[in-house]
């Protein structure tokens, strides 16, 4: 059974007469990828300064390892890794100085030579150890951070933002990278822009405005912000007003049917695995020859838009 | 034990961090050692351990009958001090002066004896073109012990010919005072009366040829100015211009060098973010200020040692007290001054301010701690401020150890003690405030 390592109920937090964090309640698994989606001044950060004990809450309760973070002692702050958005890393050191700097900072045991070398390697950054920070790329400062971040080997890591203006390629490494320290029990509490991103992570919360609209799985993401799972369909033949008709009239379509092309439609259905027998069937009735019958996966910025639209549209 | 371990793991965090980022700028160290060392050789190079040279032009009606004094004058002083010419006309002597081609203008009185005799003083007109009070005070000085000189010269000339108009008048007396016995035996026996006024007449004739022998005896140089002075320290030292600002120096700069990077140190680490990053680690404000503090001592402490053994080898800056008494205060020097650094760092919001708020302090160093004036000459409110900068402790104490070969001042030693403890607790409190909640 999977216990909470972070739990928050009505978690709030004001500056002056604006909030940037409203009742936000939720729970993180241990172990699990916890993405943090919003755009950009949404509250994410806020949310994770709470969540480190930077700020304090204007109201409502939180707890992280167990206790509030104004509780916490060194042994629970050796437990958590903090990967801020910014470089904040000193320029005029070296990479292996600056990561000897941030295992001081944890009291990491002076023999610790071959865990720094490994992270390093974990990075890609070893070969590099004797650059001074300011001569590394962005990308190259990101991962000098992340590796600064694990150098104590922390059991719950924030990493706010960490593949924000980073290339695809990297990204797509930066994923890998946590998704490997998952597998090795790490929890990450990880906030981006980049919406496309929820794919990769166990459990996805949605911010908006410094309200948290929703938590979910990336697929449970995708079937909220449709009302259901996304089917497409091709004919041979021309999909005519009629058929549109027909299909939106089914008891298994929900809304109205998005047409994609003359030939091509997509309707939502509450479950693609048992709706594909129902419009195969009604395809046959009205003679139409099927060139494709599939599930979609909308992309995450489509999700993303659709929840917010809704939300808005919602207030 | 593995806690205590950790806590000194943490703070070298912060020594290794400041220290390699000092030592990885060779040129700043370089300028630290060398420009304090070059600045103090040149200062001995520009002043020698004499008073300015004057340029002086004396203006007179008939320059022959004056030379000769002027030239006994001259003599007088150091020949360096007094250069000098001669010129008739006052208005072409003062446009010399203001021209910068002379720098100071003596009017001889015309016909002085003939003002004394009236009973007046003949009066020398003295004029400059300077605007620094230091400098109008030593044409003053310079001005005074001239007339003075006059004044001893025209005395002694006048006792010379007394002194020598005095020898007729004591052969008078003595062939007086011989007349005197001759009457004195020639009144008969009886006449008591006659006898003793003939005998007081002859004492009285006799004390005033001993007083003329005594005036006739003395040099007139001891008659005019029958006092002299002569001045000794209690330290029998003989030093130069650069071994007297040399501690003051080595105190300015270590104070400035501690402030400034102390300074730029906290205000740095708060504006990149990084403060964020302690904020969520398990290190204390505690063990990052006392990190910051061990650094920057060690670092200080070797360029103290550095400059120190230049000035004494290269420029033969006595340390004439026990080397233990120096380290001592200048270890107290830089944890105060450090103090002061972390104070300013704590309070700046921009590294740019925090610049200015250390040069501030540098000026009132230089003006207040009695780096180039005596604190004694200060007026008593202003020496509350002097007694608050770390300097004026510094400059007493190095001046006192390593020029007077004294042992450590303790109530001065006590006095930058309790205000480096006393910062050192203020920046604990304040690092503490920023570290735990800064926006809370």
């Amino acid at each position: 059974m999977l216990d909470n390592i972070i739990e928050t109920q009505d978690l709030t937090k004001t500056f002056g007469a604006g909030v940037a964090v409203q009742s936000l309640s939720m729970q993180v698994p241990r172990g699990t990828i916890f993405g943090f989606v919003g755009p950009s001044g949404c509250g994410k950060t806020t949310t994770v300064r709470l969540l480190t004990g930077f700020y304090k809450p204007t109201s409502g309760t939180l707890s992280v390892l167990g206790k509030p973070p104004t509780d916490f002692l060194k042994s629970d702050r050796e437990k958590i890794g903090y990967l801020i958005q910014q470089f904040v890393l000193y320029p005029d050191l070296t990479v292996w100085e600056n990561l000897n700097f941030a295992a001081s900072l944890y009291g990491v045991g002076l023999f610790r030579r071959g865990r720094l070398n490994k992270l390093l390697d974990f990075v890609e950054l070893r070969g590099d150890k004797y650059k001074l920070a300011r001569d590394l790329s962005g990308g190259m400062k990101r991962r000098l951070s992340l590796a600064a971040t694990l150098v104590h080997n922390p059991e719950l890591l924030f990493l706010d933002e960490p593949t924000a203006g980073i290339d695809p390629l990297l990204r797509r490494k930066f994923w890998d990278y946590f998704k490997g320290l998952q597998a090795e029990g790490h929890t990450l509490f990880i906030t981006t822009q980049y919406v496309g991103e929820a794919a990769f992570c166990d459990l996805v919360g949605v911010m908006y405005d410094g309200r948290l609209l929703m938590i979910e799985t990336p697929d449970g993401l995708r079937r909220k912000a449709y009302g259901g799972d996304v089917i497409g369909i091709r004919t041979n033949e021309e999909l005519r007003f009629e058929h549109r008709q027909q299909l939106e009239s089914l008891p298994i379509v929900r809304g109205k049917v998005k047409i994609v092309s003359d030939q091509e439609i997509e309707v939502i259905v509450d479950d693609a695995s048992t709706a594909v027998a129902t419009l195969l069937e009604w395809s046959q009735a009205q003679k139409l020859t099927v060139a494709m019958m599939e599930q979609k996966s909308p992309s995450f910025d489509d999700v993303f838009i659709r929840l917010i639209e809704t939300e808005v549209a919602h207030d | 034990m593995i806690r205590f371990f950790k806590f000194l793991i943490r703070l070298s965090s912060f020594m290794g961090k400041e220290l390699i980022e000092i030592f990885r700028q060779p040129k700043l160290i370089l300028t630290l050692v060398l420009g304090p060392f070059l600045i103090m050789f040149l200062f001995g190079l520009a002043y020698p351990d004499q008073g300015r040279t004057l340029r002086t032009t004396f203006v007179v009606t008939d320059p022959n009958s004056i030379k000769e004094q002027i030239n006994t004058f001259t003599r007088s002083f150091s020949s360096s001090l007094v250069n000098y010419d001669i010129e008739t006309d006052k208005v072409l002597a003062l446009e010399k002066l203001a021209n910068n081609q002379t720098d100071m203008v003596i009017v001889i009185p015309d016909a002085p004896l003939k003002t004394i005799q009236n009973n007046q003083q003949a009066e020398f007109l003295v004029y400059h073109n300077e605007i620094d009070p230091f400098q109008i005070g030593y044409i003053q000085s310079v001005a005074r012990i001239y007339v003075d000189e006059i004044n001893r010269q025209f005395l002694q000339s006048m006792v010379d010919q007394e002194q020598g108009d005095s020898k007729s008048l004591q052969e008078n007396l003595e062939a007086a005072i011989i007349k005197t016995q001759a009457i004195r035996k020639a009144i008969p026996p009886g006449d008591v009366t006659t006898a003793t006024q003939v005998a007081d007449l002859e004492k009285d004739l006799t004390d005033l040829h001993e007083k003329l022998t005594t005036f006739r005896s003395l040099a007139s140089g001891v008659v005019v100015s029958p006092f002299s002075e002569k001045v000794s320290g209690l330290f029998n030292v003989l030093l130069s211009v650069t071994g007297f600002f040399a501690p003051a120096v080595i105190v300015l700069l270590l104070q400035h060098v501690s402030i400034t990077f102390a300074s730029l140190s906290i205000v740095r680490e708060t504006r990149s973010g990084i403060m964020e990053l302690f904020r969520v680690s398990p290190i204390t404000a505690f063990e990052t200020l006392v990190g910051k503090y061990l650094s920057y001592l060690f670092f200080g402490s070797v360029l103290a040692g550095v400059i120190t053994a230049l000035a004494v080898w290269l420029l033969k800056v006595p340390i004439l007290g026990r080397l233990q008494d120096y380290v001592l205060a200048v270890v107290v020097l830089l944890f105060a001054s450090l103090g002061v650094g972390f104070l300013i760092s704590l309070i700046s919001e921009t590294d740019t301010q925090a610049v200015q708020y250390s040069m501030l302090l540098l000026l009132a160093s230089i003006f207040f701690s009695g780096f180039f004036l005596d604190l004694r000459m200060m007026k008593e409110p202003i020496t509350y401020i002097a007694w608050s900068l770390p300097a004026t402790y510094g400059i007493r104490l190095l001046q006192d150890i390593m020029l007077r070969g004294s042992a450590l001042p303790l109530l001065v030693f006590l006095g930058i003690a309790a205000i480096g403890i006393v910062l050192f607790l203020v920046d604990w409190i304040l690092l503490r405030k920023k570290m735990e909640s800064q926006y809370a």
